[in-house]
């Protein structure tokens, strides 16, 4: 369809729909909407990278914050392993934020590239470990009490959890806040795996801590966007209610979905959107 | 650090709070799609705009940047922004929430890192940072 022809309800008509789509996915695939938003939107939408970064932050914003309350309650994610780690993510995704909006579009949307094709071979060859063994936990992480006893709700098993490596997950963090801010990805896909297998905690909690960790990696970034006026309503507005019913869809697919299928999808996705934003960067395909 | 009850209080503030700023959202996206409140720039021309760069974007429209848009809020996209900043100032709150109580109860390095948050936040959400291309 050609942009400029086609009338102004139409596109946010479609965003909703795909959104909508991306929201069922999302969940099934065990990704944020934002790192599927982002390369979308940019690539194959007329709104201005600009303006879909924004929206890629309030998006993964919105479902974080959605999400934040039963992961908490459920003990699902915790606050004391997040909250050291997410005040360095949030410091550094303004910069992020402050960078990508400062740089030349066409080198935003090549790293953009760059960055989701990796993203794409990060989950195709991704280890994960359910209880990961920590032999001695470090000084820092002890020192800010990075420990406690998870219960895991399929096994009904309690586990006790102790991190390590922290110094290392602070450097981690500040790096994906970076990409969060300048990207306006929600970086769930890079969170699991330092969690997991860099501080060795356990899957389900690793899983969970992400999910409200990004609630304050993204909100710093958010403003950044916000104040400098980058937060399109018609754009942001049908993406969030588009996801979030999505997701409650996907929730309810959850047990019957193929789980490796869809996972295979996404990474495809993945793949097209991140060689189309690549390939726009660098003028190739406009 | 946070034990289950400061967990328990954080989430109670985010689940409340996440109502509030959602629900402002859906509403004034309702009002604004479906012109019922009048919009900043008219809806027609909005597909002309939004594929333009962001400096060329608010140099045309002349879209506030920064806390600006509280200065229109009867327009549309205020109203929506409302929704939007609400939404951002939800972990804000919680924050400081989780600070105080710690304060209180004389964990320092929890009520130390949740008050050092706070500012970060605050500092992004002041309009103090700017950049562009």
């Amino acid at each position: 369809m050609e942009a400029a022809a086609a009338p102004w309800w139409i596109w946010p008509l479609v965003l909703f729909a795909v959104t909508f789509g991306l929201g069922i996915v999302a969940v099934l695939a065990g990704v944020g909407g934002g790192v599927l938003f982002v390369p979308i939107v940019g690539g194959f939408f007329p709104f201005h990278l600009d303006f879909v970064r924004g929206a890629g932050l309030l998006l993964a914003l919105s479902g974080a914050l959605a999400a934040g309350p039963g992961l908490l309650r459920g003990g699902l994610a915790s606050l004391r392993l997040a909250m050291p780690l997410a005040l360095v993510g949030s410091i550094t995704s303004i910069g992020g934020a402050l960078l990508g909006l400062a740089l030349p579009v066409a080198t935003v949307q090549t790293a953009l590239g760059v960055t989701i094709l990796a993203i794409a071979a990060l989950m195709w060859g991704a280890r994960k470990s359910e209880h990961p063994e920590v032999a001695s936990p470090d000084a820092l992480g002890t020192a800010l009490r990075m420990h406690g006893v998870f219960h895991d709700p399929a096994s009904g098993k309690d586990i006790e959890w102790k991190v390590h490596r922290t110094p290392a997950a602070f450097v981690a963090f500040a790096g994906i806040g970076v990409l969060a801010g300048m990207f306006g990805l929600g970086a769930g896909w890079a969170n699991v795996p330092v969690f997991n297998l860099m501080m060795g905690v356990p899957l389900k909690l690793s899983v969970g801590t992400s999910g409200f960790l990004l609630s304050v990696v993204d909100t710093s970034a958010a403003w950044i966007y916000i104040n400098r006026g980058a937060v399109l309503p018609m754009l942001v507005a049908p993406s969030i209610i588009g996801i979030m019913l999505g997701a409650r869809i996907g929730v309810r697919l959850l047990r019957v979905a193929p789980a490796a299928m869809v996972r295979r999808l996404v990474i495809i996705l993945l793949l097209v959107a991140g060689t189309r934003a690549l390939l726009k960067g660098l003028g190739v395909w406009n | 650090m946070p034990g289950p009850d400061e967990q328990l209080v954080y989430a109670r503030w985010l689940d409340w709070g996440t109502r509030i700023g959602l629900g402002v959202l859906a509403a004034a996206f309702f009002a604004y799609a479906f012109a019922l409140v009048e919009p900043a720039i008219p809806l027609q021309e909005l597909a002309a705009v939004w594929s333009l760069p962001l400096e060329r974007y608010l140099a045309i429209t002349g879209a506030p940047t920064g806390w600006g848009w509280l200065v229109s809020i009867r327009k549309g996209e205020s109203l929506c922004l409302l929704g939007i900043a609400l939404l951002a100032l939800v972990t804000v709150m919680c924050y400081l929430r989780n600070g105080i109580s710690a304060l209180g109860s004389g964990e320092r390095l929890q009520a130390g890192i949740a008050l050092v948050q706070v500012v970060v936040l605050l500092l992004a959400a002041s309009g103090v940072l700017t950049g562009g291309h």
